[in-house]
């Protein structure tokens, strides 16, 4: 044959290298891709409960930050109706003590009235009896000019002096 | 302190330089090999090409040096292989260690590989190019350790790459072709089988790409090898580029083109245009 080619020889290298196969598949290759193959699926399946996991966090937070949500806006509500109560109730206590400080002024008010017509009808009968004393008098004593002026002039003086 | 240690380092230095230069001065006074050998190099040559000279009596059979080779290769990996299995792969765990990455990650490249290019069945020739790349890589490699064996004409002669030699790379190309050819004929009948056969010019050229590549860098090393002139540092460099590139090399191109040639023989057939056309028409006329 051409170069030596001998098939005895070539089936040889043949069986050689069919034999080195199949040990090296069951030996070698087989057992490390079967581990390799374990080890990914469980990375996977840590992957997958992680991503499960966090999933679950996430719809957790999502609850709680809805809940917290609602109690802020249920505070807010119930802050927001006791100012207004807070807040009628101050009207409420203004409104009265409005009332009361009114009624006490229109109290006062007609006291003073009362007082002062009182005061102005005690004066008043003061005078009358002063003018009904200057009568008698003028009444009494002679009357002349020198006279009539001085009388006059007493009354004014008394009057004056009254006042 | 530090012109301590550099006076220390330049003593070093001046010492390894008289060495050397003793050694090369002795190897002249001596006198270089007058280069008297049994075979001329062109017969070293032609014998790493063809072997017709250097052969190997196995259990009553004469064979090419390379089929042991291919044997010292399975056997190592095989023994290799089953400790690994018995001692390390039980011990695995999930965080790896430096060891257990080695191994993940080679087994993964074979395995992404195979993913990539025959997405359809991915698993059986990931385990494949497995074997195929670590057997190419490794009796690649094994022509560096420069194992003996005795031939038939009581001389001794180095073990090559099993690859180097032409049946041994026959045998790769040919059982990766037949490989190619069971899983079209599995997956997809007749039909897959016959789509492979159309590349019948695919085990021939493996095989071929195999034995040219691998035997280049047998040629380069018998040659310097041969002449003792050639002997210093430039080893190194040949090692390296016949050796240790080839073997990734060769690995990563068999591998890639059995993956791609098994991924199109296994994919499943496509629908005819033709059918999906008429089934388009039919559509639109029951909507219109």
């Amino acid at each position: 044959m051409p170069l030596n080619i001998d098939f005895v020889q070539v089936l040889i290298h043949m069986l050689n290298f069919v034999i080195l196969f199949g040990g090296l598949t069951l030996l070698l290759f087989k057992p490390i891709t079967k581990f390799l193959n374990e080890r990914k699926e469980y990375y996977e399946n840590l992957e997958a409960e992680t991503a499960q996991k966090v999933a679950e966090a996430d719809r957790a937070k999502e609850e709680y930050e809805r809940r917290l949500s609602a109690i802020k806006t249920d505070m807010a509500h119930l802050a927001q109706e006791q100012e207004q109560e807070m807040a009628a109730t101050a009207n409420a206590y203004l409104e009265k003590a409005q009332g009361k400080a009114n009624q006490i002024i229109a109290e006062a008010e007609k006291t003073a009235k009362e007082h002062k017509a009182h005061i102005l009808d005690s004066a008043q009968s003061d005078f009358s009896e002063l003018v009904l004393e200057a009568a008698k008098k003028l009444i009494a004593d002679t009357s002349t000019p020198e006279r009539d002026r001085e009388l006059y002039d007493e009354f004014i003086k008394a009057t004056k002096e009254e006042n | 302190m530090k012109n301590e240690k550099n006076k220390g380092k330049r003593t070093l230095l001046i010492v390894w330089l008289i060495l050397i230069a003793v050694l090369v001065s002795a190897i002249f006074a001596i006198g270089l090999p007058s280069g008297e050998k049994e075979e001329t190099i062109t017969e070293v040559m032609q014998d790493g090409v063809l072997h017709e000279e250097n052969r190997v009596n196995l259990f009553g059979l004469i064979v090419n040096p390379a089929v042991i080779s291919g044997f010292v290769v399975s056997g190592i990996l095989l023994v290799t292989a089953a400790l690994i299995r018995i001692f390390a792969i039980p011990r695995f765990t999930y965080v790896p260690g430096k060891f257990q990455t080695v191994l993940e990650k080679t087994v993964e490249f074979f395995d992404g590989l195979a993913h990539a290019n025959s997405p359809h069945k991915p698993n059986f020739v990931g385990a494949y190019i497995f074997a195929a790349g670590t057997y190419v890589c490794f009796s690649t490699l094994f022509e560096l350790l420069g194992l003996q064996v005795l031939t038939t004409k009581g001389t001794s002669a180095p073990l090559p790459a099993p690859l180097a030699d032409i049946n041994g790379a026959i045998a790769m190309g040919v059982t990766s072709y037949l490989f190619i050819l069971g899983g079209g004929i599995v997956h997809n009948g007749v039909k897959g089988g016959l789509s492979v056969l159309k590349d019948f010019s695919l085990p021939i050229s493996m095989s071929f790409r195999l034995f040219g590549a691998l035997l280049s860098g047998l040629l380069v090393t018998e040659l310097v090898y041969y002449y003792v002139s050639l002997s210093f540092v430039l080893p190194v460099v040949v090692g390296v580029l016949f050796t240790l590139l080839h073997a990734v090399i060769q690995t990563y191109v068999l591998c890639t083109l059995v993956s791609i040639f098994y991924g199109e023989a296994v994919e499943p057939p496509k629908p005819k245009e033709k059918k999906v056309k008429e089934k388009k028409i039919k559509h639109q006329k029951e909507i219109a």
